[in-house]
């Protein structure tokens, strides 16, 4: 792909498997091909985050993995709120809506989906309760702010099974290895005065981002693709210097006096200074000197994850949805 | 408050089926393959398969309206082999090809981190 100042050419992958047939090529499909091509390098990985490069894949597989990501694979996150007390000054809907939005560190394959004819049980249902109350003590008020870290996990289920008609057949406690968790202890929910109270229960079920943001596993999911930079034409004289000058580190100087040369060293790593070639790309002096492309098959991938799940384990949840999907239309086909 | 229930968007109601299958009667060896509660994601997947496939003339697919989650997928092939079967080769290719990238990626992220990996 060929990315000129404003227009890009050549974006579009082969869309027939007959295109190169007069040439005697046959470009259709072959698992042998494909397992022989298709690469994976992991370039950094960390808790949350992960980059690696993904090279020979069509780009209908890689979007399909970025779309699943970001709005298919499940997680767990409060969905009812039930109120007791609430005298601050936040109303229950705000309140509620920003617990919803709090990610819950559990895996959410230990879980059954919730759906609305079933009441909520041990096996579907996480129940938290948040219980705080804003007093004066001497000159410091404490509570003055409620955090997510003040959310309390009740494996035993709701305390108060009557008004949520939530209950638990058994713990929770050994069913759920490490326990439940918050990704964040210090997020802010409310704020307080003295005398002001809030006492709730939160409880989180299994969703996927599709039908609501905050199920989504991941900050967010994307890819680019692998940025090249072509010198078309030698760059020397008083035009090098003026290049190197310009995008220190994507070029170097190379020879001295008459001879001095500008060469590129890397595009990948030097994304800013590509910004300012593609500008440099509409003046007509350096357009033909300098060309910026991009490889259509090398995806450089980067998963943020919420943290809810591990980034690679998002990716292999990806996946395996994918071939769900796959099955499930084989199957009715 | 006339909302539609948030779960309309992926769960199949009952008396619909998943996939529905229709021959065209203009077109030779054509057909239209209706697919319940799909989007995007597996639209422009299983068209590019079909595009890797000799036997198929033409592939499309298309969202005829975007709040009726429904998504067509149009088939032409050359008469070798029918719709249906150009359909599920294409799909079992994309299955294959999902197993290899889940192996490589395994095999990846073990030589990356060789203790902590759980899956």
């Amino acid at each position: 792909m060929i990315c000129g100042p404003d227009l890009s050419q050549h974006t579009s992958t082969v869309t027939s498997a007959n295109i190169y047939m007069g040439l005697g090529i046959d470009n259709s499909w072959s698992q042998e091909q494909f397992e022989e091509d298709f690469s994976i390098h992991i370039n950094s990985i960390d808790e949350h985050d992960i980059e690696f490069d993904m090279r020979h894949v069509d780009p209908s597989i890689a979007n399909a993995v970025r779309r699943i990501l970001i709005s298919e694979v499940p997680t767990m996150a409060i969905e009812h709120v039930f109120f007791v007390n609430n005298t601050s000054i936040i109303t229950e809907e705000v309140l509620a809506h920003r617990l919803g939005l709090v990610p819950i560190k559990v895996d959410p394959a230990l879980f059954e989906d919730k759906t609305n004819e079933c009441s909520p049980n041990e096996r579907n249902t996480v129940v938290l309760k948040l219980k705080v109350d804003c007093k004066r003590q001497g000159e410091e008020i404490i509570n003055e702010k409620v955090y997510s870290g003040q959310l309390q996990w009740l494996p035993e289920g709701s305390e108060m099974p009557e008004e949520t008609t939530c209950r638990f057949a058994r713990s929770q406690a050994g069913a759920i290895p490490g326990g439940v968790d918050l990704v964040h202890d210090n997020i802010l929910l409310a704020k307080m005065r003295p005398g002001q109270s809030i006492e709730l229960e939160a409880h989180c079920i299994k969703g996927v981002g599709s039908e609501h943001a905050k199920w989504s596993p991941v900050g967010t999911a994307w890819y680019r693709l692998h940025p090249e930079l072509e010198v078309l034409q030698a760059i020397t004289g008083l035009m090098a210097d003026e290049i190197v000058a310009l995008c220190p580190g994507l070029f170097v100087m190379e020879g001295s006096g008459e001879q001095r040369q500008a060469k590129v060293t890397s595009a990948r790593g030097n994304e800013m200074q590509l910004e300012k070639v593609r500008r440099l790309l509409s003046e007509e002096e350096w357009a033909k000197y300098l060309q910026l492309r991009k490889r259509k098959e090398h995806f450089i991938f980067t998963i943020q994850s919420t943290g809810a799940l591990a980034p690679e384990t998002l990716f292999m949840r990806a996946v395996d949805k994918l071939a769900d999907k796959c099955d499930t239309l084989l199957g009715r086909l | 408050m006339n909302a539609p229930d948030r779960y309309e968007k992926f769960v199949v109601p009952d008396g619909l089926k998943k996939v529905a299958y229709e021959r065209d009667t203009k077109v030779p060896n054509a057909a239209t393959f209706t697919l319940q509660r799909e989007d995007h994601t597996m639209g422009n997947l299983i068209r590019m398969q079909l595009h890797r496939d000799k036997h198929v003339m033409f592939s499309g697919y298309k969202i005829p309206h975007p709040l009726e989650y429904r998504m067509l997928i149009k088939v032409q092939t050359d008469g070798s082999k029918t719709p249906i079967e150009a359909a599920d080769g294409a799909l079992k290719d994309l299955q294959d090809e999902l197993n290899d990238i889940r192996e490589q990626f395994v095999k990846e992220a073990e030589r990356q981190q060789p203790e902590a990996m759980i899956f």
